[in-house]
């Protein structure tokens, strides 16, 4: 088995989870076997999992795997319908679509919360005594069942979380006192598993555990490690046949001096302290791993792909001018100040003035509230906030959707560790104009053959290079043409050798 | 079912704990099923159960019934088996504190388990220690051998969060330790996670026991025979029995005065215990008392429409009234004897002062006294005794045993028994000296000595507090051999009244009203109202 090792996948995902959950399809794809694996209590696990594109037994939990929970089928269950409330002495009353009440004699004991973005399903139920302390919170999963119940001290502070079994039994204990006068979780107590218990000072020893378990169980796993946080873990782990660690990102903020900058501190445990821990040190780029090998010449560094694009999505038909949305331009990424949102804004104002049908969609999630209404004001200021449109994070069939409507997408960004949703755009062939970054550019774009590449922060030149697609319907089909053309080097068999050569 | 209601089994019984095991065997002999029902959590109630004659089978602890547990395979569990989640601990016994030290191999204190020493090192408890150092946990461990109560501490180490649990882990019942407004910090509420899955939560332990005599009322339904629920401890349901969803025959025992001066009895403030009850009194389906004294002065004073039952609470065994009598002239003449705890309201002083008087006519005369000291108050019981003692000259007299199980013994041997105390419910002792042949001298006391003691038939019954007018009594018994035979033949006789046979009688009148309204109640049920008319059809 490959073990992909993540801390979870979140409701809005970086460019790591997504790097990750295409591995893991990519793999399905060509027959291997492989799992995301994944640390954190998640009760929207699955959820999430299937927003990026992953069934049930492609992602496997820490908790969901001690409380016995990796594969259990969705059960929407009302709050009206939820057995455990007796309703010949309890009245359940709505207080609108977001909470309703379980009452007794006219008092209240309880509030059932509704799931976010559900209708009437269960998220939490929080009981309290007559005093209006919260006594007991339970916690449901998005499949549908109970996953966990947690206790308080009596400032209020969460003090105890039971994570439970499908039959209810307590499975992991995580208990809150406090160190040196700050309330930490102090331990993860892990429970008759396989008949004994186990208790651990932090999460991390929990983990290390477990995915100790899992190699030893499966002999021959290969474990990949893909979290800079998580790095030490997999380290540490004894049982699995091979151990690498992925870059997703360029492990230095000094970019002009990759070889020399100073590391980010997330990277000491995989490059220097635990780096003998590693078979290899996988990075998506020949550009780093040549600047990591001068760095570090005794470290066996590789190149592997950083995604893919599936067989379907090559197989289907090539989309033309007219079936999209002219003027379109894409920019797909976090609203962070690394990607330099505010540089699309400013190219797009220049474009305008060639082109007044141009608009500039964003899809990604700002990282903060700031970031938005700056980049609103940026638009408000350049006279284009009716051409910028600010679109969700989105996955799925929404993000395929917007692929097919866009006629040319930008990247902006300081940096990359690659630029996978490059390749995802040019699989449904649209053309690219990026400013000349690291890492990645040089190897995805051939200026004027399938896109453009700019100088790094000449957004007047990315202008006048969208234009000149926007406006001549001849280059656009031709760059459109090379994208998919270029696309298809990424597919399945290719990238899954890569992937085999580099795990050897 | 019978339920027998009470709170727990100790082994440190008092009057109604005896009164219910005397009860529950008289049912057992009669083939008529029953369930002691103990309300209160207790790690030992098994063990103690058992010893007085309750098999697993008959014994129904609430927690227990929560916890899936009434009946476990029990195994003494010892500190070495415990898991502590931490690799190859190390265990220091500290026999002078009945624990271990557990330890990790770096030293870290990881628990301190503490053992019953005079159970094979049984394992009670654990206190749990975090790697920060922080007790955040102690376990309680039920008697036969599954942690069963454990406490979550609060981050100023106090008991938070109360849970217990089955044997197979899953938590069921949780009480929460919180702050009120006024900051004071206070048991504020109950949840219970059932067998079924519901959960409930309850402000008070008395609404949770309340919905346990309602899933007891359910497992037990019957359209044939009521559930019958005889409350031996008010406080346990004298107001949940009355608000049960389903009906069933219930039964107020009073085990005490139900005024709170017993020799007040029509017009005294009311006993706090029964206040509530004598308040409902015709809520309850029926009330017994152990003597037709109190029946009647609870008839007299409450006027009640239920039925009034009168059920002695001890039995004599065939045994003894089979056995053979022994006449007064082979007994220690003068021998005067006494079974109770020396204790304030037992006021042995005033015996003792008794037998100080009846000691200068007739110097042979001795008082043994069976029974504990109460430590109260330092042993202020004992010490009045004592003093009494050298007020009279005793010393050689008067002779404090202790207890003892040798009752036979001593009361085929002694000729008379004497009792002073201040308030009885009933007093199992002195049942016991007269279906021996003693020749019984009471206090007019409620409730209980001044029915068992027949005056001029068994012995006498004098005033209440009046000691020269009990040796008076005595004086005139040991005066005169045929009073003495003819008092000794009156107690042996009158122990009849408490026999086995006629004691089974009271309760079967008892359980046969149950039945002969179980029809009436049964209809009353809006989901049996109209069955009465399908019958007609």
């Amino acid at each position: 088995m490959n073990y992909f090792v993540s801390e979870n996948v979140f409701t809005f995902n970086s460019g790591t989870e997504h790097a990750q959950a295409k591995r893991v399809q990519l793999f399905t794809e060509q027959g291997q076997s492989a799992q995301y694996v994944t640390r954190n209590y998640n009760r929207f696990l699955a959820r999430d999992a299937e927003a990026i594109g992953l069934h049930a037994e492609q992602v496997l939990n820490m908790y969901d795997f001690f409380q016995g929970v990796t594969d259990v089928p969705r059960e929407e269950v009302s709050l009206r319908l939820l057995p455990q409330i007796p309703l010949d002495e309890y009245h359940i009353e709505g207080h609108g679509p977001n909470y309703s009440t379980i009452n007794h004699a006219g008092r209240e004991l309880a509030r059932i919360n509704v799931m976010p973005a559900t209708v009437g399903l269960v998220n939490d139920i929080v009981y309290y005594d007559r005093y209006g302390n919260t006594t007991a919170r339970e916690n449901f999963d998005w499949r549908g069942f109970k996953s966990s119940v947690d206790y308080f001290h009596p400032d209020g502070n969460l003090a105890v979380q039971k994570m439970l079994n499908l039959a209810g039994e307590t499975v992991i204990e995580i208990s809150h006192m406090k160190v040196n006068g700050t309330l930490y979780p102090t331990m993860w107590k892990l429970l008759n598993y396989k008949g004994h218990d186990w208790r651990f000072n932090t999460e991390d020893q929990l983990f290390l555990f477990f995915l100790n378990e899992i190699t030893a169980e499966h002999p021959g796993s290969i474990l990949v490690s893909d979290r800079r946080s998580l790095d030490h873990v997999v380290a540490d782990v004894q049982f699995a046949a091979k151990k690498f660690a992925v870059l997703h990102d360029i492990h230095t903020p000094d970019i002009k001096n990759p070889i020399r900058g100073k590391l980010y501190d997330a990277y000491l445990n995989v490059l220097e302290r635990r780096v003998r821990d590693f078979d290899a040190i996988l990075v998506p780029t020949p550009e780093q791993q040549a600047d990591l090998q001068k760095r570090y010449s005794g470290v066996d560094f590789r190149v592997v792909p950083d995604t893919f694009v599936p067989q379907a999505q090559l197989a289907a038909s090539r989309l033309r001018l007219p079936d999209r949305q002219a003027g379109n331009i894409l920019f797909m990424g976090r609203l962070s100040p690394e990607k330099r949102p505010d540089q699309a804004i400013r190219a797009l104002a220049r474009v305008v003035k060639s082109v007044p049908s141009a608009t500039l969609t964003f899809h990604g999630y700002p990282a903060n509230a700031e970031i938005l209404n700056e980049l609103k004001a940026l638009a408000n200021q350049l006279g284009v906030t009716n051409s910028v449109i600010f679109g969700d994070y989105i996955t799925g069939d929404a993000l395929a959707a917007a692929y097919q409507r866009a006629q040319v997408i930008v990247q902006t960004s300081v940096a990359e560790g690659f630029g996978m949703n490059l390749v995802e755009a040019m699989s449904y062939g649209v053309p690219v104009v990026s400013y000349d970054i690291t890492y990645g550019t040089r190897e995805l774009i051939h200026d004027g053959v399938n896109g453009y590449v700019v100088a790094n922060g000449a957004h007047g030149e990315m202008a006048d290079r969208i234009v000149s697609i926007l406006s001549d319907d001849g280059v656009w089909a031709d760059l459109s043409a090379a994208a998919y053309d270029k696309a298809v080097t990424f597919n399945g068999q290719a990238m899954m050798a890569a992937w085999q050569q580099a795990l050897q | 079912m019978n339920f027998f209601v009470n709170a727990t089994m100790p082994k440190q019984k008092s009057g109604i704990e005896h009164a219910q095991l005397k009860r529950f065997e008289l049912f057992n002999n009669h083939q008529v099923d029953s369930r002691i029902v103990l309300r209160d959590w207790d790690p030992v109630a098994h063990v103690n159960a058992n010893a007085a004659g309750i098999p697993d089978n008959q014994l129904i602890n609430m927690f227990d019934y929560f916890q899936e547990a009434v009946t476990v395979t029990p195994k003494t569990l010892h500190a070495q088996e415990i898991e502590f989640g931490v690799p190859n601990v190390q265990f220091a016994d500290e026999p002078a504190n009945n624990r271990y030290l557990v330890t990790a191999q770096n030293g870290q204190l990881v628990a301190r388990v503490n053992y019953d020493a005079t159970a094979d090192k049984r394992v009670r408890s654990t206190e749990l220690f975090d790697g920060y150092n922080n007790l955040f946990r102690v376990d309680h461990y039920d008697s036969r051998g599954f942690a069963s109560l454990i406490q979550w501490y609060t981050t100023d180490n106090q008991i938070g969060t109360e849970t217990w649990v089955t044997p197979s882990g899953r938590t069921v019942i949780e009480t929460f330790n919180k702050k009120t407004m006024a900051g004071e910090f206070v048991k504020s509420g109950w949840r219970l996670i059932e067998h079924g899955g519901h959960v409930m939560q309850f402000d008070t332990i008395e609404e949770l026991t309340k919905h346990f005599f309602d899933r007891l009322n359910d497992d037990f339904w019957s359209e044939e025979q009521p559930n019958v629920f005889v409350l031996d401890r008010s406080h346990l349901g004298d107001w949940g029995l009355l608000r049960l969803r389903k009906p069933a025959y219930v039964v107020m025992h009073l085990h005490n005065s139900h005024a709170g001066d017993a020799q007040d009895p029509m017009h005294a403030i009311l006993n706090n215990h029964y206040e509530f009850a004598m308040n409902a009194l015709d809520e309850y389906d029926a009330v017994v008392s152990a003597t037709h004294k109190q029946t009647h002065d609870v008839n007299e004073r409450f006027q009640p429409k239920t039925r009034l039952f009168t059920i002695p609470v001890g039995v004599v065994p065939d045994r003894l009234l089979q056995a053979e009598r022994v006449p007064v002239a082979r007994r220690e003449f003068g021998k005067v004897i006494a079974f109770a705890r020396i204790a304030w309201e037992k006021h042995l002083d005033d015996l003792v002062r008794a037998v100080g008087i009846v000691h200068k006519e007739f110097p042979q005369v001795t008082l043994d006294l069976y029974g504990y000291a109460d430590p109260a108050d330092n042993y202020k019981a004992r010490t009045s005794v004592e003093e009494a003692i050298r007020e009279y000259g005793l010393e050689g007299v008067v002779t404090m045993k202790g207890y003892t199980t040798e009752i036979d013994a001593v009361e085929n041997n002694a000729m008379m028994y004497g009792l002073t105390s201040r308030m009885e419910g009933f007093n199992l002792a002195i049942m016991e000296a007269i279906s021996h042949g003693l020749i019984a001298f009471s206090y007019d006391v409620n409730y209980g000595p001044n029915e068992i003691v027949e005056d001029d038939v068994n012995g006498n019954v004098v005033p209440y507090e009046d000691y020269e007018a009990m040796a008076q009594a005595m004086l005139k018994v040991l005066r005169d051999p045929d009073l003495a035979q003819r008092y000794s033949t009156g107690a042996y006789e009158s122990s009849e009244r408490y026999s086995e046979e006629n004691v089974w009688h009271a309760w079967r009148e008892l359980l046969d009203d149950a039945a002969a309204v179980w029809p009436a109640k049964l209809a009353a049920m809006p989901a049996h109202a109209h069955d009465l008319n399908k019958e007609a059809e």
